[in-house]
């Protein structure tokens, strides 16, 4: 898999909602071999400053054909806050892209659960199951606010539903109420797709486990190469018997192979 | 004015390199994780991720935190083990036309030999790196760094199980490391590495705990350059052996302060994980510097006394 380390142009800084920004570069290597689930590290620093001094690992959210790739973040701290300054027309170096994406199930309904910024790492796979049998999208976040992209996920299926946990869009709750909703709809083999807080992750895995359907999450660690050269994003195993690597071998797993009740 | 392009090779012992450039063991995974982003083959050598005799899981996470131009980490020396390193990864390795230096770390005098003898056995593998200062296990590593009889135990009975030559990786957290770098020169040593990262700690206070699963964690990056400097600076002027600097190396301008000081090498760590081409830039720097200041040998870098 080919993998570049480029200076990319920013073709777009918008901030949707407060603290919620979405960063359009111009990095057609990068757009030509992007799969959904995949990451970039990009380079939050100016010039030659050595802090902060890790890039920030981020999830393509989107691609266009003309070269452009697109990513969906929060402010969270320094590195993100840098990033989010930066403005159309500067320069940002971005390495990608990077890790194991999501394996692509076109034999059954394909149901992604997705919360909070997790959806960032959801809407290229959407795009992509679209043409699979039937595609259902579950959203949740605290309030309408952390999902202001809404529409794109709207647009690619008739079955789209939203909860949040304040009532203010769709239904009110938590987006494993309307998961386990879906579930009792359907009675044949499924894939669960989930990114989102880690707690929700491991309430989709337990009811997914519970139907025997196979379930695919994407994790977040903190890290500092994405490459596999540090061993610093490790994520304990289910069987105990060491850690996965999210940057290398993730950050798509089967979600059998974490272990859900370690907790940082 | 007739200007020949200057001379960057240097020797370690008996190991030819062609250049001062090195990748910091544990920050360049086993080589092939980084081989589409660098040219391995431009560079002096690799120094693989340390090996134990035992495959080693690692410590819990969180294991990196970011502190300001640095980096803290507890990886706790995962690794793939000798067996399977001399099986699955020096087969990729040994056809990289590059020196190629095996660090090593063990919980015993013993251990150490072991391995030293097994890679004395291997083909391709040009030196090995000893790790007497990893900050990060509680057995071995920096006990043997921080008490310079244990270290000089592991440097004699590793030159005894191997012809290879042989680098020490000294920690710097001791109080005087020229009395550990002498002592480790006098028991056979070829070379010594150092400065391995400095321990170090943060503390979440969101969450009210250490911030890395092992309360306590190597610092490495700018942050710790200028105390690298200093402690290569020392140990060049306290034993007659090369040098190979470490620390915080990011650039072509850090590099040379480093040959200045009197390091015959460099290695670059933790800047090849924030740009994977660091080295070759590096390289680059170095060379255009030379031309520049009609420097023909690496060595001339050095200040005079």
């Amino acid at each position: 898999m080919p993998r570049f380390d480029i200076p990319a142009r920013i073709i777009e800084q918008t901030q949707l909602v407060h603290g919620i920004f979405l960063l359009t570069v111009k990095a057609p290597a990068i757009q030509d071999s992007a799969k959904p689930g995949q990451f970039c590290m990009l380079e939050v620093k100016y010039n030659h400053s050595r802090d902060p001094l890790l890039r920030r690992p981020l999830s393509i959210y989107k691609t266009r054909a003309n070269g452009q790739i697109s990513f969906f973040y929060k402010e969270v701290g320094k590195g993100t806050r840098l990033l989010s300054k930066r403005r159309p027309g500067e320069i940002v170096r971005v390495l990608g892209p990077l890790g194991q994406g999501f394996r692509l199930i076109y034999d059954h309904p394909c149901i992604l659960v997705g919360g909070g910024l997790g959806i960032a790492s959801l809407l290229l796979l959407a795009e992509r199951l679209k043409q699979s049998g039937k595609l259902i999208i579950l959203l949740g976040a605290g309030n309408a606010s952390g999902i202001p992209t809404i529409e794109d996920f709207s647009r690619l299926t008739q079955n789209f539903h939203v909860a949040t946990e304040d009532g203010g869009l769709g239904q009110k709750g938590m987006v494993t109420d309307l998961l386990a909703q879906t579930l009792r709809e359907i009675t044949g083999m499924a894939q669960i797709y989930t990114c989102g807080p880690w707690p929700m992750m491991k309430a989709v895995y337990y009811m997914a486990r519970k139907r025997n359907i196979p379930c695919q999450v994407s994790l977040e660690a903190a890290m500092a190469c994405g490459l596999g050269l540090c061993l610093g994003c490790a994520v304990p195993k289910s069987d105990s018997q060491g850690f996965l690597h999210v940057c290398q071998e993730g950050p798509v797993f089967d979600a059998d192979q974490v272990h859900w009740e370690y907790s940082q | 004015m007739i200007t020949k392009s200057p001379n960057l090779s240097i020797n370690i012992g008996s190991l030819i390199l062609k250049n001062p450039v090195l990748l910091a063991s544990g920050t360049c995974g086993y080589g092939a994780e980084l081989n589409d982003l660098l040219d391995l083959e431009q560079l002096g050598g690799i120094i693989v991720k340390g090996i134990s005799i035992r495959p080693r899981p690692g410590n819990p996470p969180p294991r990196l935190v970011e502190t300001p131009c640095g980096l803290l980490n507890s990886i706790g020396l995962e690794n793939v083990g000798i067996d399977i390193f001399l099986r699955d990864k020096l087969p990729w390795l040994r056809k990289v036309k590059t020196s190629l230096i095996i660090n090593v770390l063990g919980e015993s005098v013993e251990e150490y030999a072991k391995i030293a003898k097994k890679l004395d056995r291997a083909e391709g593998v040009n030196a090995i790196e000893v790790n007497i200062s990893c900050p990060n296990v509680k057995a071995g590593g920096i006990a043997f760094g921080t008490d310079p009889e244990a270290a000089a135990n592991v440097t004699y009975a590793v030159k005894k199980a191997t012809g290879l030559p042989v680098t020490i990786k000294l920690s710097p957290n001791v109080t005087d490391i020229t009395e550990v770098a002498r002592e480790v020169a006098s028991a056979g040593a070829d070379a010594i590495s150092l400065i391995n990262t400095l321990l170090g700690m943060a503390i979440d206070i969101k969450s009210r705990r250490p911030a890395l699963g092992n309360v306590f964690g190597g610092l490495s990056g700018p942050a710790i350059k200028p105390i690298a400097l200093r402690m290569v600076w020392q140990v060049v002027r306290a034993v007659d052996i090369p040098v190979i600097g470490i620390g915080g190396i990011s650039t072509p301008d850090d590099a040379l302060e480093f040959l200045m000081a009197g390091a015959k090498a460099v290695e670059i760590g933790t800047a090849t994980l924030v740009r994977p081409d660091t080295a070759e830039d590096v390289l680059a720097g170095i060379r255009d510097y030379m031309e520049a200041n009609s420097i023909q040998n690496i060595e001339d870098l050095r200040l005079p006394e």
